[in-house]
């Protein structure tokens, strides 16, 4: 009778462990395997693409690395998360205030923290995962792997399901096959995006076509005139930084008129900061809007 | 002001700073929560013991160590408007340290402070391959200009040709001490034991204020003292540019500060520099820790803000 009490409370205390022991989820991260034992609740992002992730399965940061400019953060990202904590720039996250918020997970981005990455850890489980330089795909499965460790892997599915039927339907409303070029323009340079850049890819997925440049072993390329004019896309598409920008410049020389875009007048400005910053599901879902407004309203 | 008074009011200022270090931040404790954060499991140790205590320490290392290796440079080549800079270690240490970052992209930044060390120490090697041992102090300091020009253009080379890059290596190039902590303090430490070797040789540059010739009729070699201080300081500016990146000016106005202020006895001097290095650092990171948090700008661009005026002003009184 006692020994099969105290059977059913071993059962019982195996039982329990297993229960606590199954919240631990497991992911691979740029550094390997990352596990974290519970749910997290205050998470802190050093990459507005990672905030991006969050909010798209409802999930709140309370500290995001925004540059203490809160307006960089996608607009729709705002929407959804509300206010937060400004932890200092991307490049150079402030760790005191980080610890100060007493995180449960923290979410870095291996190409700009790699260097404090102990740090991190000594304040809460640390995810690192590319952001910066990331490409689109890329940007999608960093979000499958947030969405898991934050415990919204049915709904993170879900959303990147949902967030390819959005760009589906985008992708069936622009033509096919158009030279698209994403540039990004302050006062005295042109950077062009090319294929291996974010920007890139989103255009590559809405079937739109990037113009062929001749070197491609960069994500993001300054460029002269000339150059723009050898590259010469249908579409230029620019993100100005400053105002007036080079694109101001040029438009008084001579090459300029030869450009197709600029004779054809197919030059649209868009927000630089939700093109070249932001990335992510949502981040995705904007720029796609924004090429169907461009393409609809000409 | 003579040394009697210098010392015991820097090192009251090195306390002072200190303690300011880890009183105030993006997050500002009182001295109270300062105590408590020192044992472990108290609630502000990440932020005092882990963060801004080893951070105060490499300040005032690589403050003093630059400092030296200013009033070292500036004793041997006497010219004081020399610095660390014109044997190029420094920009030799940040071409090496901006060739890994843009063409090793996937690699670890572990191994950074060893790529940039060893930049800086081959940048002297290569100067001192040009001039040999035998050369005069001014064709020492003319090469080295031209060589750290010349690792300059290849910098800004790089950075040109390869834009993407262009964020973490001006990051590093500006100098910074945010995220270095213990291990980077362990790796610095071995590199002091140079420091009682300059300590010691203040005597001998005494002496060679006096001029090649006289140095030589009192017993001293000029060329085996140049050599040898100019080595000291080539491995601690290294090996602290390594850590840190290159923290502009500081070489150069610390030791001329001091000289105003004790005088120009390297007995003296060579102290009392370490002392106003370690105290400028330590403002300057204060300062861009503080100025407008939670964005922490690198302390290089503090110390450049101080250090570009007070070189202006010292060229147009020279003239």
């Amino acid at each position: 009778m006692l020994l099969s009490g105290l059977k059913r409370v071993g059962i019982l205390l195996i039982g329990v462990l297993l229960a606590t022991s199954s919240y631990a989820v497991t992911v691979q991260d740029s550094k390997g395997t990352f596990t974290i034992e519970e749910t997290p609740q205050r998470i802190v992002v050093l990459e507005f693409s990672f905030a991006d992730a969050l909010a798209s399965v409802g999930v709140k940061p309370i500290g995001i690395a925004d540059d203490k400019d809160k307006s960089r953060v996608l607009p729709e990202v705002r929407d959804i998360i509300g206010d937060w904590q400004s932890v200092g720039t991307r490049s150079q996250p402030s760790l005191e205030v980080i610890a100060s918020l007493k995180p449960d997970l923290i979410i870095a981005d291996i190409s700009r923290h790699e260097a404090v990455y102990d740090d991190l850890k000594k304040i809460a489980p640390t995810l690192i995962l590319p952001s910066r330089r990331e490409t689109y795909e890329d940007n999608l499965k960093a979000a499958a792997i947030i969405g898991k460790a934050v415990g919204k892997e049915s709904e993170m599915q879900a959303r990147l399901a949902q967030h390819e039927t959005i760009m589906s339907d985008f992708a069936s409303k622009l033509p096919n096959n158009a030279l698209v070029q994403f540039a990004v323009a302050r006062a005295d340079d042109l950077f062009l995006h090319t294929d291996d850049s974010y920007a890139g890819g989103v255009i590559s997925r809405l079937g739109l076509q990037m113009p062929k440049t001749e070197r491609d072993d960069t994500a993001s390329r300054q460029t002269s005139l000339e150059q723009l004019l050898a590259v010469n896309p249908e579409y230029l598409i620019v993100g100005h930084y400053t105002q007036p920008s080079i694109i101001e410049k040029w438009q008084s020389e001579p090459l300029w008129s030869v450009l197709q875009a600029a004779s054809n007048e197919h030059i649209y400005s868009v927000n630089p900061n939700i093109w070249a910053r932001c990335r992510g599901v949502m981040a995705a879902e904007h720029m796609a809007q924004d090429l169907v407004n461009i393409f609809t309203e000409q | 002001m003579n040394a009697s008074r210098f010392f015991p009011l820097g090192l009251a200022l090195l306390l002072i700073l200190s303690i300011a270090n880890l009183v105030f931040g993006a997050v500002s404790l009182s001295l109270e929560q300062v105590w408590q954060g020192l044992s472990v499991g108290s609630e502000q140790h990440f932020t005092v013991y882990e963060y801004r205590l080893p951070r105060i320490f490499l300040a005032i290392l690589v403050g003093a160590g630059l400092a030296l290796s200013g009033a070292l440079v500036q004793g041997v080549i006497r010219n004081p408007l020399a610095s660390p800079d014109v044997l190029g270690v420094s920009h030799g240490a940040g071409l090496a340290a901006v060739f890994y970052m843009t063409y090793f992209a996937g690699a670890s930044t572990d191994w950074l402070p060893e790529v940039a060390l060893a930049g800086g120490l081959v940048a002297a090697l290569i100067l001192w391959w040009l001039c040999g041992a035998q050369s005069s102090a001014i064709k020492l300091a003319i090469t080295g200009v031209a060589l750290a020009a010349f690792w300059a253009s290849c910098i800004d080379f790089l950075m040109l040709t390869k834009p993407l890059e262009i964020n973490n290596a001006l990051l590093w190039l500006t100098g910074s001490l945010w995220g270095r902590g213990w291990t980077q303090l362990q790796a610095l430490l071995p590199w002091f034991l140079l420091v009682p070797v300059a300590l010691g040789l203040s005597k001998y540059l005494n002496l060679l204020d006096l001029g090649d010739d006289s140095a030589t009729s009192l017993g001293v070699s000029p060329q085996v003292l140049r050599l040898v201080s100019l080595a000291i300081a080539v491995a601690l500016t290294a090996a602290c540019v390594s850590i840190c990146g290159p923290i502009g000016f500081l070489g150069l106005v610390a030791p001329h500060l001091t000289r105003k202020l004790v005088g120009g006895r390297h007995q003296a001097l060579l102290p009392a520099t370490m002392l106003t290095g370690a105290c400028l650092l330590l403002a300057a990171d204060l300062a861009a820790r503080t100025i407008d948090p939670p964005i922490e700008l690198p302390a290089g661009i503090l110390t450049a803000i101080i250090g570009a005026p007070y070189f202006l002003w010292l060229l147009l009184r020279m003239k």
